[in-house]
């Protein structure tokens, strides 16, 4: 009886494998929290819409696995001689997924797509005073000034097929209402989407006319959105989806001591951070100093950063998957500061001295402001933060917000200190400098995210000198000069870089790029 | 009977102004639409111009206005997230909602009122005392730790059922429907069963409560003095008499079944109206919101309209009453 037990599992868990790989090979399903808005390459600078759209429309230059740029629809490009800008020379024979040939005509036609007021993407031709198309395979952007990075920041400008475009009165992006490309594709990339019901499920299939063969075996994959994690778990470890990002970290170890799957943890490229209120007067959540601003002292900056114990938060909270951060970028970014890869030490003691010399031998109390669902365990690391500020005399009182109301009070200035997460959208160490250090200047369109408004000359002074330095080693001692001006000032109390975690099935093969971006051309299912 | 019937409509439209009314002052506080619908790079600038083009600068009164006279033409506007008409967006998500709270309904009244009437009469049974500690256990657990619950087993532990989803959906007359496949079964059992818990519950307790009155009122121990058999009885004469007020009940709450499907939804991720409603709120998608929301307070008129209707069809006294 025993025997035969044991004879009918083998024969059915055969049968089973067996039944397994044959769907496998043909379909690769994954689910990610958020359904990416529009299919619409220009409309929202949002990360699902342009994880997503990557797979199926290309831009002149793309990243590789390690984030460097690589060509992609243009094949070289070289600065502009004697004036300020980028020559590209396109690539020739590579055909939309309706069998439209790529020209320069289709680049300038995106330019102009991607750089009107309806675009939310036009920040990146900011710089950009003209385009113009030398021949069908050439095309120039003219910029104001010398733009060493210029190619790096386009690496999400998708090309979109000008007739395909115009044809379907697509011109523009939607602003209000939808039009043709809100859901519907054509582009170059590696996949084309054959089906999309908005928030449930959307198919794509492989583009048999792509230009270049780095590409994994998927012959169909399905993104279903599923927001709740415990599901999104439940569908991962029931086999009906054969990847999830981003697992919560408390269920990492159940997936990983389970048979049939693994887990890939990665850092993402966004620091976490606390900011202050720099420019406030007075403190806005304080029980005790109402009249005066401790912050502006940055010795009381100092030593809110002395209380921190990032390791206690990395055991605690993080459960030991994050590296303590030392600027606003992660090491391995262009432009990361060796010279100033040292945060100020755990030490309470210090903390208190420093205090003391500001003037605050006792204390105070004071607002902090954190979101609850917008960075990996956000609200428990507010928590710990504030337990550790109260251990040195600083008394947080603690106020935590949905994202959707966050950026809203920060605006209206409503923190004494709040929690901030930064991915630098270029992979380069000026970014962060550009939004977040840079005094606040709406002409300019800097220090836009600078809510604290944090304001040093020198700072200001810089940051159109790295913008312009065309020699590394320069560009980088002045990168460096600007974050040791930040780390003696204590900007920012930069935490710790966030951590990825990918899990799926045993047979999926995937690679994590650091931007989180979700390249169906590099799954391979066996 | 049509002028007791047009008379609730007009009502409705009324509840339906007060509704749009009340979520409108709501929506200053559930968040900024604009910075849900730009990117981190977009400037102060562009989003300005975002807010007055969506007319977000408007007082309330003009921006609540605008809404409902939009709507009043039939215009429902369009979602600030897709940009995709509301109305269609809405309307895809309806049969889903609907069918989940049908089948919802109808599972708890499968098995709320036999067991409510086997309660009632054997009221010190070691099974009556079973099904009423386990029911309350069901109730008293949240929806969201139950739907957990049973993914776990009957999806992950057991393999037996979907997790997520829908499953196989056929379309008829623009209607999606997941009722005539077995794979569009599957996945609806799990996602109709958490729903239909605490409706199960109250259905149970309300028969049993109203079984045990009716049996100890006079005409019954009359009935039974006269020697009717048991079965009539219990069925024919208690039981008839037990249901005017559950049907009540039971109706009323059809409209929360529908409105509530939204914590189920999202545990299920079943692409109804309240986990579009759920998605809607994470991006401050205001138009979404308020159409939802009258629709869902049509919806509790017209429940309540159609309760009030089968409750004269039931009560003969109330028919003459109406007649008189």
């Amino acid at each position: 009886m025993r025997s035969r037990n044991l004879m009918w599992s083998a024969a059915l868990a055969a049968v089973m494998a067996t039944a397994g790989s044959a769907a496998m090979a043909e379909t690769f399903r994954w689910a990610a929290t958020t359904d990416p808005q529009t299919m619409d390459p220009h409309a929202v600078n949002a990360a699902p819409v342009l994880s997503f759209l990557n797979n199926v429309y290309e831009g002149l230059v793309r990243r590789g696995r390690d984030m460097s740029i690589e060509p992609s629809l243009a094949t070289s490009w070289t600065p502009l001689e004697g004036e300020n800008g980028w020559r590209f020379t396109l690539r020739e024979g590579v055909t939309f997924h309706d069998g439209a040939t790529f020209t320069a005509e289709d680049v300038l036609f995106s330019y102009q797509r991607a750089s009107d007021e309806a675009s939310d993407v036009r920040s990146w031709f900011a710089p950009v005073t003209d385009v113009r198309v030398v021949d069908e395979f050439t095309i120039d952007f003219v910029t104001n000034a010398p733009n060493p990075l210029f190619p790096d920041g386009i690496a999400n400008f998708m090309i979109l097929d000008s007739g395909w475009a115009e044809a379907n009165d697509a011109a523009l992006p939607a602003r209000d209402a939808e039009n043709y490309a809100t859901r519907n594709t054509n582009g170059t990339g590696p996949f084309t989407v054959a089906s999309r019901d908005p928030g449930v499920e959307t198919r794509l299939v492989p583009h048999d006319g792509w230009w270049d063969t780095d590409r994994g075996n998927v012959t169909e994959a399905v993104l279903t959105p599923i927001g709740n994690a415990a599901t999104g778990l439940a569908a991962l470890l029931s086999g009906e989806i054969d990847f999830i990002e981003p697992v919560p970290l408390q269920d990492v170890a159940q997936v990983e001591g389970r048979d049939g799957f693994k887990v890939i943890e990665g850092e993402e490229t966004r620091v976490i951070m606390f900011g202050f209120g720099h420019e406030h007067d007075t403190l806005l959540y304080s029980s005790d100093v109402t009249d005066a601003n401790p912050f502006t002292d940055p010795r009381v900056r100092l030593a809110a950063a002395h209380a921190i114990n990032i390791d206690a938060i990395d055991r605690v909270v993080m459960r030991g998957k994050i590296d303590a951060a030392s600027q606003l970028v992660p090491a391995g970014i262009s432009g990361y500061s060796e010279a100033n890869a040292d945060r100020p030490a755990y030490d309470p003691d210090r903390a208190r001295e420093l205090l003391a010399e500001a003037g605050y031998p006792d204390g105070f109390s004071f607002g902090l402001k954190c979101t609850n669902d917008r960075y990996i365990n956000d609200e428990a690391l507010c928590r710990a933060a504030a337990s550790m500020f109260a251990a040195v005399g600083m008394n947080a009182e603690l106020t935590t917000v949905p994202v959707r109301n966050y950026w809203e009070q920060l605006r209206a200035d409503d923190f004494d200190m709040y929690l901030l997460g930064w991915s630098p959208g270029t992979f380069d160490a000026e970014h962060p400098i550009r939004f977040l250090l840079h005094s606040q200047d709406d002409e300019k369109k800097l220090g836009s995210w600078n809510f604290g408004n944090y304001s040093n000359a020198r700072v200001d002074e810089l940051l159109p000198q790295i913008q312009q330095e065309l020699v590394p080693a320069t560009r980088q001692s002045l990168i460096d000069e600007i974050v040791a001006i930040t780390q003696e000032e204590v900007a920012y109390i930069p935490l710790y870089v966030q951590p990825l975690i990918w899990a799926m099935q045993d047979n999926i093969d995937v690679t994590q790029r650091a931007d989180n971006f979700f390249m169906l051309r590099w799954v391979s299912v066996n | 009977m049509v002028y007791f019937i047009l008379k609730r409509l007009l009502q409705s439209v009324f509840v339906m102004l007060a509704v749009a009314l009340l979520a409108f002052s709501l929506f200053r506080f559930v968040g900024d639409p604009v910075s849900q619908m730009t990117g981190v790079e977009t400037s102060v600038e562009d989003r300005e111009r975002l807010r007055e083009e969506l007319g977000l600068n408007d007082p309330f009164i003009a921006q609540f206005a605008r809404f409902t006279g939009d709507m009043l033409q039939g215009d429902f506007g369009f979602s600030y997230r897709t940009r995709q008409p509301v109305a269609e967006m809405i309307a895809d998500r309806i049969p889903a909602t609907l069918e989940l709270g049908t089948v919802a309904l109808i599972i708890s009244l499968i098995v709320g009122i036999p067991a409510g009437v086997y309660t009632a009469l054997r009221p010190r049974g070691f099974i009556t005392q079973t099904i009423l500690m386990t029911t309350l256990v069901g109730v008293s657990i949240p929806t969201f730790v139950i739907g957990i619950m049973l993914i776990f087993l009957f999806g992950v532990q057991l393999g037996w059922l979907p997790t997520f989803g829908r499953g196989g959906t056929v379309e008829i007359g623009g209607w999606t429907s997941s009722l005539f496949t077995i794979d569009g079964w599957r996945a609806l059992i799990l996602p109709a069963l958490t729903l239909g818990v605490y409706q199960l519950t109250l259905t149970m307790r309300l028969v049993r409560a109203e079984m045990m009155e009716v049996l100890r009122s006079d005409y019954i121990r009359f009935a039974t003095a006269r020697g009717i058999p048991y079965r009539r009885l219990h069925f024919r004469h208690a039981l008839a008499n037990t249901m005017i007020p559950v049907i009540t009940i039971i109706g009323l709450q059809f409209g929360g079944v529908i409105a509530f499907s939204i914590v189920t939804e999202s545990v299920f991720q079943w692409p109804g109206m309240g986990l579009l409603f759920l998605e809607s709120i994470r991006f401050v998608d205001i138009p979404v919101m308020g159409v939802y929301l009258v629709v869902i307070a049509f919806f509790f008129v017209l429940v309540n309209l159609l309760v009030d209707m089968l409750y004269i069809a039931i009560d003969p006294r109330l028919r003459v009453k109406e007649a008189a």
